[in-house]
């Protein structure tokens, strides 16, 4: 059955050294699971349970196939998984409100219908969901193990700091989650939480159960304890842990994740002085330009409500969208679910500071650049709010550019006589110049070669098609 | 308290936390279910859906 052989070299992924149970490894280009001999009783209960095969049917869980090979030679192995490949991983602190929501509704999900097949979630972190073909899915395949119906379930403090606390915070104070979990990627903790949240949450009883109550239970004890041997506590039982995740399921389905947020600019296209003709102009250029590439995935920088990301989508298998605007990204996020389009990748990424490599070593999570990079980036309308607005001169936004895209980069160029750069400019006079036309060719020329230009009618913003120089 | 067998920490009384709101919970519906069967008794409509029904049916 097994050689012991170690038939390639292989690297293990950075993210994946928390949990004993297997570990994520690459090699010869593909992504595995080692399953270690440790795990092998809770996964053959999954595979044997019935739960594998319920969860696929509702697409919960990633699918992978068993593969009888030892490909890390790793004597602790037992089974190795080839899982579905993703072609593209988010961060929760780039998900949208709605897209959080999705993944903790999903966690819940799974969690019930595992503890009806006897088992249960042993972790709830956002880290293991994924969005594949627009959907949430866990992609961590040992995150279960043999449900004991006298115990709690352990992960409940974490589902509550990673998933609960900051979507409570953002009902309340309609900020979104992203920026929380930067600062917070383990979860927030109760305190926090409770301290954080307004008075007006009393009134509800979930901020009761959820947060003050594990807040105040989190507290070091005054006095240490003096008694003799430890009281038993009583048992915990299946109807009593179903009835907080249904109650769980209920408090996160029943947030209000409001939309219409006061950032302003999910309605740029609709309400702003930008024409319904500029807007037209824009469009029969953005698709006669990208109806003549070749690409499989695209970058929408500064997507918006990600109108042109649609478009590519219509040619391109993956369509990353990212904006600063989080009430942006969940339009956008809300769109793809109604319309079941599968291929776009709604984030909430501030362009001027994207998201870093981070965690142990800086290796667990790679940078947005790391990550992102396509055939095609798209920059409409940004770079005058890099230059302008975020003082980022040219050629760094050329470099940065430049490792972005793999060919093609389509750009729009808004002069500063545009009434738009005119705004940014009323109240901040200094940005680092020279900024027109010429200056953003010359910046750009040491990395592409410029392929098209063409002032969009009725307007001085110009798009520009370049190509990326072949690498020496 | 009894010791959790996991590689994340469960936080500390995450077991009593959990056992309250249980118990929070279980009283809630008792009381629920409580007064859905005194409004059935004075009501002429009897075929109400019964609140102990709600969550039955979700997946398991």
């Amino acid at each position: 059955m097994t050689a012991k052989i170690k038939i390639a070299d292989y690297h293990a992924h950075p993210a994946s050294f928390r949990d004993p149970s297997g570990f994520i490894f690459q090699t010869q280009g593909c992504w595995y699971r080692q399953v270690n001999v440790s795990y092998q009783e809770p996964y053959r209960l999954l595979m044997d349970s019935g739960l594998y095969v319920k969860l696929r049917e509702k697409e919960l869980l990633v699918a992978h196939e068993e593969l009888q090979q030892n490909l890390t030679g790793e004597p602790h192995w037992f089974l190795t998984l080839k899982p579905e490949q993703l072609s593209f991983i988010s961060y929760p602190e780039e998900w949208s409100p709605a897209q959080l929501r999705d993944a903790a509704l999903c966690t819940l999900t799974i969690l019930r219908s595992a503890i009806g097949h006897a088992m249960i979630l042993k972790d709830a972190t956002p880290r293991n969901i994924q969005f594949l073909r627009g959907k949430p899915l866990l992609i961590d395949t040992l995150s279960f193990e043999r449900y004991d119906p006298t115990q709690p379930w352990i992960a409940y403090r974490q589902f509550c700091e990673c998933f609960l606390y900051p979507l409570l915070l953002h009902h309340y104070r309609a900020r979104g989650t992203h920026k929380t979990l930067i600062a917070w990627p383990e979860g927030i903790p109760a305190q926090l939480a409770a301290d954080s949240l307004p008075r007006r949450s009393r009134l509800r009883m979930s901020t009761w159960l959820h947060v003050l109550l594990p807040a105040r239970m989190a507290r070091p004890r005054v006095k240490p304890a003096e008694h003799g041997p430890e009281r038993p506590t009583p048992p915990f039982s299946q109807e009593k842990l179903l009835r907080l995740i249904d109650h769980l399921t209920t408090v996160i389905r029943t947030l209000d994740l409001r939309t219409a947020a006061a950032e302003g600019w999910s309605n740029y296209y609709d309400q702003t002085i930008l024409s319904a003709a500029y807007l037209h102009e824009k469009e029969r250029l953005f698709r006669e330009y990208i109806g003549a590439l070749s690409f499989d995935s695209a970058l929408d920088l500064g997507a918006n409500n990600g109108h042109f990301s649609r478009i590519m989508a219509e040619k391109a298998q993956r369509v990353i969208a990212v904006d600063a605007d989080w009430a942006c990204i969940q339009q956008l996020y809300g769109y793809t679910r109604e319309h079941r389009i599968t291929g776009i990748y709604p984030l909430c990424v501030d362009l001027a500071n994207p998201t870093p490599a981070s965690g142990f070593h800086h290796r667990e999570k790679t940078s947005f650049t790391q990550r992102a990079g396509s055939d095609l980036v798209v920059a409409l309308a940004l770079v005058h709010h890099l230059v302008l607005a975020q003082n980022i001169p040219l050629p760094l936004i050329a470099a940065w550019l430049a490792e972005l895209t793999h060919r093609w980069l389509l750009v729009e160029f808004v002069p500063t006589g545009d009434p738009k750069a005119r705004e940014l400019l009323s109240a901040k006079k200094t940005y680092p110049g020279p900024y027109d036309p010429s200056a953003f060719e010359a910046a750009l020329r040491p990395y592409f070669q410029q392929e098209r230009q063409t002032v969009i009618p009725g307007t001085e913003r110009i798009l520009y098609l370049f190509q990326k120089n072949p690498q020496p | 308290m009894r010791a959790f067998l996991g590689y994340i920490d469960p936080g500390n009384g995450s077991y009593l936390v959990q056992m309250i709101i249980a118990g929070v919970l279980g009283a809630l519906f008792y009381f629920k279910s409580l007064w859905f069967r005194i409004r059935s008794f004075f009501s002429k409509n009897k075929n109400k859906p019964d609140p102990r029904n709600d969550s039955e049916d979700k997946d398991s």
